[in-house]
């Protein structure tokens, strides 16, 4: 069963995030309430669809592994989809592509097995 | 709302930089022991706007100091001064105690005071109001002003804080040469040397109390004009309130002119909105800027604070600020026969206001560049008799030559490039005959005697090149020839080479240059034997005098820098579709300027503001993006670290050939310490989470530096263009 609200989808056991187009500190925030909320029920494996998001700043980052390291201690997964090239540059440039698993869509996100989906290879 | 409203200051859109400064003494303020502070600036530029400032930071945002603010001005008497301080001290304890601002700005009489104090239970505050009755009655004016000056004392003995004194203009308490004056002055470095109250005190001169040395530990602090970037920003800002139009460029000119004085900077912009002139060209600035210092505000401000009492003191100055080395007493005393007591009261007086610095016997100018100017108008003027319409069309001349070397040193523009494009954009224009006529130009406008009023029409170009191939091994200036022909008709007689040396030196062009462009011209002529040759010199410095005589002589046409500089924007207002295709030759730099309010997601404007310039300089998305996201960092920083929350960030975008640089200043606070590139991550450990700005600016772009700047830092971010390749930036 899928439900779509207007910033996350969930899908099974997997949540979609559809975070603004500029993710700063209240957005990083708003993004980490709702990825905590989810964890709590239960959710493990968490996509993140940058789609819409032109611009992270580099507090909206600090948030964002924040994030990741508290979905890892639940056990959980998260993967980002639909990054911009500037997106991926500053994801590149703090070290976490070799930490997530990043995906051209959702779909492809969706789709990968519980099992792979919090690892990286180098 | 509640009434705050302390001692006057100027609107918060008005006040630019000094945040650094204020928030400093402010800390220094709160520390155990406070530390003495000297605040030293030339006139106006802002020392008490920025300690009322500070009054009001400490008045509304601690209770560990009760800060007193004291303006000094002149007093007819020593008592006169003991009660309007002893009266200042204590109502502003009481207000802040109270916390009612209506005390420190409202006038309050010393009967009201004490009624005040004893009905706040404070008797012993109130006994100090009866000694300075007792005192005066007695005429005993030590007794009040001993007691006048221990009151800061005797407040911090009484409410167990102590108090922070904010002295402001301390040199107007040693500047008169009575007696009794002197004393107070005495009186008042004792008591701020042995006394437990700290200080701030505000000088235009660095020997604010001369005869009395403060015997305590004290920082000197120095307050320099505004930084050329936010002083332009202060000037735009001015502009758009009073309806003023203007080009940056020259408000950037203006502001480094006036040495980024706030009041010199205000007066400019107020003399354009009265007088409906903008501030678009060199010529409207310079005209308003004399008009301005000579009849305006900036004159009658000059005027009032400097005195300029004897004709023996002006011409001492005058000297002092045309002298590019110290002059001795011995070759003053010579120059102008002054007996030596005499020149000692001179120098003195000079000294004290700041005029000059004296030396090991030297005395060395100190007054900057608008007060020379000011100095040169009345010396010209009351010394030699010239009218001030003479002097002020000397003045501007000299005010366009180096506002043309400004605008030209900042474009990067070598004067042989802008020949070449003078010349080709010939197009069959008139052009005013003086502007080829070095010597009757500086006639007109030296000595204002007329000049020919008559008009050549340029051919219309064909081609400019330099003489090298022609001539090798040539010793010389460079020289140009530029192909055209007359009257719109193109057959051997109206062939046209115009033949142009340039001297791109800080010297003017001498006889030796004419007579080598001479014998060139003799030899180059040859290869053009079917034309009419035009002989054409160019110098940026002008011409000597014997030069100016020979190549009249020789019918050789002749200009300085400000000639072309006119000959230039002329050809250019003729024809707009020259103008375009100049333009995009001669002027690759483009600037445009952004101030950020403090408010949430400002630095997205800027992001906007970056993307509108990256496209149009052919940047494409992906640089872009990485533009946008390292600018965004650069706000936040220069936000972040602006501590005041009415603080703005100002931008100014540098568009170039070949580069996009973005300066990113805060208005006078420091920014982040750029962090060295982080150590290699232990494997599988996931990144640090905090301080990754500037390693982001710096991957994103391809240069970023931290500039210091008066009061402050900027950040300044480079990327380059590199264009037909799909991603722009240093590793294509």
């Amino acid at each position: 069963m899928v439900k779509r609200y207007r910033n996350f989808k969930e899908i099974g056991d997997t949540v979609v995030l559809y975070p603004d187009n500029y993710i700063n500190d209240i957005e990083g925030e708003k993004l980490e309430e709702l990825c905590a909320s989810y964890l709590e029920r239960g959710f493990k494996k968490i996509v993140i669809d940058f789609s819409e998001t032109d611009l992270i700043n580099s507090i909206g980052v600090s948030v964002l592994i924040g994030m990741i390291e508290k979905v890892r201690e639940k056990n959980g997964a998260v993967l980002f989809s639909g990054l911009k090239r500037v997106n991926y540059d500053i994801f590149s440039i703090v070290g976490l592509t070799k930490h997530i698993r990043i995906y051209e869509t959702e779909e492809e996100a969706i789709g990968v097995g519980p099992d792979t989906a919090g690892h990286v290879t180098a | 709302m509640k009434d705050r409203m302390l001692f006057n200051t100027c609107p918060d859109g008005e006040f630019f930089g000094r945040v650094y400064e204020i928030d400093y003494i402010c800390r220094r303020a709160a520390e155990k022991p406070a530390p003495a502070i000297f605040l030293f600036g030339g006139r106006w530029t802002g020392k008490t706007e920025l300690l009322r400032r500070v009054f009001h930071g400490l008045f509304w945002g601690q209770a560990r100091v009760v800060p007193i603010y004291y303006q000094f001005k002149g007093y007819g008497s020593a008592e006169e001064f003991a009660e309007d301080y002893l009266k200042e001290v204590l109502k502003q304890y009481l207000a802040f105690r109270l916390r009612d601002a209506r005390l420190v700005r409202n006038e309050v009489s010393l009967d009201k005071l004490d009624r005040l104090l004893v009905d706040n239970d404070l008797y012993d505050l109130a006994d100090l109001a009866a000694i300075h009755r007792e005192a005066r009655r007695a005429s005993d004016s030590t007794a009040a002003l001993r007691n006048a000056l221990s009151s800061p004392a005797m407040v911090s003995a009484r409410s167990g804080i102590p108090v922070y004194l904010i002295l402001d203009d301390i040199d107007h308490a040693a500047c008169s040469d009575g007696q009794r004056e002197a004393a107070l002055s005495r009186e008042l470095i004792d008591s701020l040397s042995l006394g437990p109250a700290s200080f701030v005190a505000s000088a235009s001169t660095k020997r604010p109390l001369d005869g009395a040395a403060f015997s305590g530990s004290a920082e000197a602090m120095e307050l320099p004009g505004l930084d050329e970037e936010v002083a332009t920003s202060m000037m735009m800002d001015l502009g758009r309130q009073y309806g003023v139009e203007f080009d940056t460029e020259i408000l950037r000119l203006a502001a480094t002119r006036l040495e980024g004085n706030p009041m010199y900077l205000k007066s400019l912009v107020w003399a354009a909105a009265k007088s409906g002139v903008s501030l678009s060209t060199l010529k409207e600035f310079g005209d308003l800027y004399t008009q301005d210092l000579f009849e305006g505000n900036m004159g009658i401000a000059l005027r009032s604070a400097l005195g300029l009492r004897g004709i023996n003191s002006l011409r001492v100055l005058h000297a002092c600020s045309t002298s590019k080395r110290p002059l001795s007493d011995e070759d003053l005393s010579e120059r102008f026969r002054l007996e030596p007591s005499e020149l000692e009261n001179i120098i003195e007086g000079l000294s004290e206001a700041g005029l000059v610095e004296v030396n090991l016997g030297s005395l060395l100018w100190a007054g900057g560049s608008v007060v020379k100017d000011f100095i040169c108008f009345v010396y010209e003027t009351r010394v030699k008799g010239r009218s001030a319409e003479e002097v002020r069309t000397y003045l501007a001349r000299e005010i366009l030559k180096e506002g043309f070397g400004f605008r030209g040193a900042r474009a990067g523009l070598k004067l042989k490039d802008e020949v070449a494009e003078v010349m080709r954009s010939f197009n069959n224009q008139k052009v005013l005959k003086l502007l080829f006529r070095n010597q009757a130009f500086s006639a007109r406008f030296k000595k204002g005697k007329g000049g020919d009023e008559g008009e050549l029409t340029v051919p219309q170009s064909v081609g400019c090149f330099s003489s090298e191939r022609l001539e090798a091994g040539e010793a010389g200036p460079p020289i140009l020839v530029a192909h055209g022909f007359q009257n719109g008709r193109y057959d051997s007689g109206n062939e046209v080479v115009w033949i142009a040396s340039v001297k791109d030196a800080l010297s003017p062009v001498n006889i030796g240059d004419v007579e080598n462009f001479l014998r060139r011209t003799q030899i180059l002529r040859e290869n053009f034997r079917a034309a009419k040759v035009v002989r054409w010199m160019v110098g940026r410095e002008g011409f000597t005098a014997e030069a100016q005589k020979r190549i009249e002589a020789e019918g050789v046409f002749s200009s300085d820098s400000v000639q072309l500089k006119i000959i230039k924007e002329g050809l250019a207002d003729k024809d707009s579709a020259t103008r375009l295709k100049s333009s995009d030759k001669i002027a690759p730099v483009k600037e445009f300027e952004v101030v950020l309010p403090s408010s949430s997601k400002a630095e997205l404007v800027a992001a906007k503001a970056v993307e509108e310039i990256g496209t149009e300089m052919g940047f494409d998305d992906a640089a872009i993006g990485q533009i946008k996201a390292a600018l965004v960092e650069a706000c936040i920083n220069a936000f972040e670290h602006s501590r005041l929350k009415i603080a703005k960030v100002f931008l100014r975008f540098v568009a170039s050939a070949d580069r996009l640089t973005i300066h990113v200043q805060n208005g006078g606070v420091d920014f982040d310490s750029p962090s060295e590139p982080s150590d290699p991550i232990e494997a599988g450990a996931m990144p640090r989470k905090r301080g990754w700005g500037f390693e982001l600016m710096r991957g994103l772009m391809d240069e970023v530096r931290v500039e210091r700047v008066r009061g402050g830092a900027k950040i300044v971010l480079v990327k380059y263009l590199v264009k037909g390749d799909s991603s722009n930036g240093k590793e294509v």
